[in-house]
């Protein structure tokens, strides 16, 4: 029960956060998030590298990719 | 670039090699500019790196990587990777350390180890490599849409994962929004040397009790089951990426993973205590057939002047009663055109899965399931680490990433009968990662 | 929305125009949103005069008039001049000195109007000692030119203000592609929408009767060199107004025009003025370096 209201609640915060679309910038004002560096895979090969460890030593996977590992290391 | 040339009044003939090439490099460093103005189209870009993973007398692991990505024109782009990883060491098997010296046989059947007194018993017959392939080819379809699909496989000597992913992103609000949708589905199989425990079965350990090889082959084989069983997982993703302002990016992602099959893990055993506290025996574990999970992950980028911040916080949960919460920080600093250190900090803590039990009681009955693997336990832990990375004039780019991890598995709630009281059973895990990598 | 520029809205894109450095100027940009166009326009017309303000040689108290009158003194310089500077000294290296910024005090002997006023050798022989490059000294920080002796940056004042006007406008507008056009010195930013070419007008200045030259460029830069209304015609040989430094004579044989691609404008340009400076070897040297080229003898 507990759990499921937990879930719920997560979902609708997410959803709350959604709703904010008339934030954002102008074509013209892309300079800073145009950088590499503020791309959302930049340092791709880190963060699967990452994964992996997390995934092989913990009990949680996923979230920012696909959360089947698919590897024996766990 | 070598201009070999004769004095011009004297009409001789001149061999001039790419001038073309050094006026092109005088011109970037006139614009400043590393690179031509646009992206590059038809270029293969390539990533390679080595990452040495150490745990003090345990794992050690040495994984490689190397990915290539191109851009076919107009955001047709396929990327692939091939990793190759190599592990040995020690992994804890699950039982409990106990005053006196053990001896235990192997998962595969063929050998014992001994593990002295007050230490955690620590399976060293665990090395294995493995290699990965995966491709995923991105592409615009109709207006503002883009759909992209791919395959992986990994493949170790006992375990083969294959998995096929699709997805569709649409940008929204002049690109300032980005709502996107996936699905992924694998199928693994297992197939350990020694064959795949039967659950809650005894560890046959040769004391001399056996008349001959074969009896204690014959008993051995009594604890096994032969034939390979399978897992298939489905995934579905769902997220959110938007744009707040000139210099914050965020993206929001909800993920669901439904998993059936075999999730058991054919090498972890369970000691079976008295109300000394003394090991009677010990019994392979046994994990659900079933696990649905959970994903909410929050993810922020922010652009400082001369780098970004990133920071994330992942929250999860899942019907064997694990929850989690990652917050996940790295801090990029430029220290120059073509240098910056990042550091990082990752903090991690998990609750323990509900079959979790640090060892079995000898008079209670048998649960239904039950694991004393310290991964699904109760544990936080924490990573630390930087990186410096530098760009050389030819446009590559070399970087060096130095950790620290640290797990520190605590007590879930449970009493330890007699002996047990006096000995440590939730030991730190301690790491140390190195990563070398080269971009070009 | 002021005098110094104009904007004009087509189907699928918006024309930002103004006059700089003696030509018009335009800005093609692929967007519908005017406040964008706007802001481009203004961005470029802005930054073409002040590079046109700090570099030209025509005006009394700029940097480059402090260069020119010091008379032997050191003058303090920027990093954006030091730049300059280098790359010159880079284009003179590998031209084998025939591309020379010195070279302009010899406009005080030659005037290309198509007449047949030849100077006299005198009259370039006084002013040969007031050139060569490798008499320039300077640093990061300062320059030092003799008495009588010249800077003129004529030759890539253009192409370097449309890289760098183009520069700003990727920096600005990173997503949309940008045509930035000074009379027929070109750069683009980035491609457009779906690979298509810009199609740009040319018109042949030699010519006016002729029908304007339509361009297609996808990405990267184009220039030209040479002007085929300067030059002198005596005893039935022509002059062309390419000087060579070492002489102080027009170089012989030289082509009227030379059009070259490359991914930077001013890239395009040296590479055009060199060809021109090779006389006779313009296309030879053209298809040494591997580039697209128009030659126009």
């Amino acid at each position: 029960m507990l759990k499921k209201a937990r879930i719920i609640l997560a979902f609708l915060i997410s959803t709350q956060l959604v709703g904010c679309a008339n934030l954002g910038v102008q074509p013209w004002e892309r300079d800073l998030l145009a950088k590499e560096e503020m791309a959302l895979d930049s340092e791709g090969i880190d963060l699967g590298l990452d994964d992996h460890i997390y995934f092989s030593k913990e009990a949680t996977s996923g979230g920012r990719a696909f959360a089947g590992g698919g590897c024996g290391c766990n | 670039m070598q201009l070999i040339s004769k004095n011009s009044l004297t009409n001789k003939v001149r061999k001039t090699a790419n001038v073309n090439a050094a006026l092109a490099a005088a011109t970037c460093a006139l614009l400043g500019t590393s690179a031509v103005v646009q992206a590059d189209e038809g270029l293969w870009e390539m990533d390679a790196a080595l990452l040495y993973y150490g745990e003090t007398e345990r794992v050690t692991a040495v994984e490689g990587v190397f990915s290539a990505k191109k851009d076919f024109g107009d955001e047709h782009i396929f990327s692939t990777k091939i990793t190759a990883d190599s592990l040995t060491g020690a992994s804890a098997s699950g039982a409990v350390a106990q005053p006196n010296a053990q001896t235990y046989t192997r998962p595969s059947g063929k050998g014992q180890y001994v593990v002295a007194a007050g230490e955690v018993p620590l399976d060293d017959t665990f090395h294995d490599t493995r290699v990965q392939l995966e491709a995923q080819w991105t592409q615009p379809l109709w207006n503002d849409m883009r759909g992209s699909t791919g395959v992986h496989l990994s493949k170790e000597y006992d375990y083969l994962s294959i998995a096929v992913n699709g997805s569709l992103a649409k940008d929204f609000n002049q690109k300032n929004t980005t709502v996107s949708a996936g699905l992924s589905l694998a199928y693994d199989t297992i197939d350990p040397e020694g064959g795949r425990p039967v659950a809650f079965s005894e560890m046959v350990i040769d004391e001399g009790q056996f008349a001959n090889e074969e009896a204690y082959q014959a008993a051995f084989d009594a604890t096994r089951q032969t034939d390979t069983d399978d897992k298939t997982t489905v995934d579905l993703m769902f997220g959110v990426t938007q744009i707040i302002n000139r210099r914050i990016l965020m993206q929001f992602n909800y993920g669901l993973s439904m998993s059936d099959g075999y999730h058991t893990d054919p090498f972890k055993v369970l000691s079976v205590v008295n109300d000394q506290g003394l090991t009677q025996s010990l019994v392979h574990e046994d994990r659900p057939t079933e696990r649905t999970r959970h994903n909410f992950y929050w993810q922020t980028k922010y652009a400082l002047d001369s780098g970004v911040a990133d920071i994330s916080y992942r929250y999860a949960t899942d019907d064997w009663d694990i929850n989690s919460h990652t917050i996940d920080s790295r801090f990029r600093f430029n220290l120059s055109d073509n240098t910056y250190i990042q550091p990082h900090f990752r903090y991690y803590q998990q609750s323990a899965a509900d079959f979790y039990q640090p060892f079995l009681l000898e008079d209670s009955s048998l649960p239904t399931f039950a694991s004393a693997d310290y991964r699904l336990g109760e544990m936080t832990a924490y990573t630390i680490g930087l990186k410096y990375g530098m760009t050389m004039p030819s446009g590559n780019e070399w970087a060096f990433r130095v950790e620290y991890y640290q797990q520190d598995p605590k007590n879930a709630g449970f009493d330890a009968p007699g002996a047990l009281q006096q000995l440590d059973l939730y030991p730190s895990v301690k790491a140390v990662i190195a990563q070398v990598s080269y971009s070009f | 929305m002021n005098d110094a520029f104009t904007i004009e809205q087509k189907s699928d894109h918006i024309i930002g125009r103004f006059a700089a450095m003696a030509s018009p100027c335009e800005l093609l940009i692929e967007t519908k949103d005017p406040l964008l166009a706007n802001h481009l326009t203004s961005l470029a017309y802005k930054e073409s005069q002040r590079i046109e303000q700090k570099f030209s040689r025509y005006l009394p108290n700029n940097l480059m008039a402090n260069i020119n009158h010091r008379m032997g003194k050191a003058v303090a310089i920027d990093d954006e001049t030091f730049r300059l500077l280098e790359f010159a000294n880079t284009c003179f290296e590998l031209s084998d000195g025939m591309f020379d910024i010195t070279s302009g005090v010899l406009r005080k002997a030659w005037k290309f109007d198509g007449s047949d006023n030849l100077p006299t050798p005198d009259a370039v022989k006084v002013l040969m000692p007031h050139i060569g490059w490798r008499k320039v000294k300077y640093t990061q920080s300062s320059i030092t030119l003799a008495k009588g002796m010249e800077l003129d940056f004529g030759g890539i004042g253009k192409e370097y203000a449309v890289d760098c006007v183009a520069k700003l406008c990727a920096e600005s507008a990173s997503t949309t592609s940008i045509v930035v056009n000074f009379g027929g010195d070109i750069q683009v930013t980035r491609a457009r929408h779906n690979s298509q070419p810009w199609h740009i007008g040319i018109e042949n200045p030699e010519d006016d009767n002729s029908t304007t030259k339509v361009l297609k460029i996808v990405s990267g830069g184009l220039a030209t060199s040479g002007d085929a209304r300067r030059y002198l015609l005596k005893d039935g040989k022509h002059y062309s107004h390419i000087l060579n430094p070492e002489t102080g004579y027009p170089t012989e044989t030289a082509a009227r025009s030379v059009t070259v691609a490359a991914p930077h404008c001013i890239q395009a340009g040296l590479l055009a003025t060199m060809a021109l400076l090779k006389g006779p070897n313009a296309e030879v040297f053209l298809e040494q370096q591997d580039v697209k080229f128009w030659c126009y003898r």
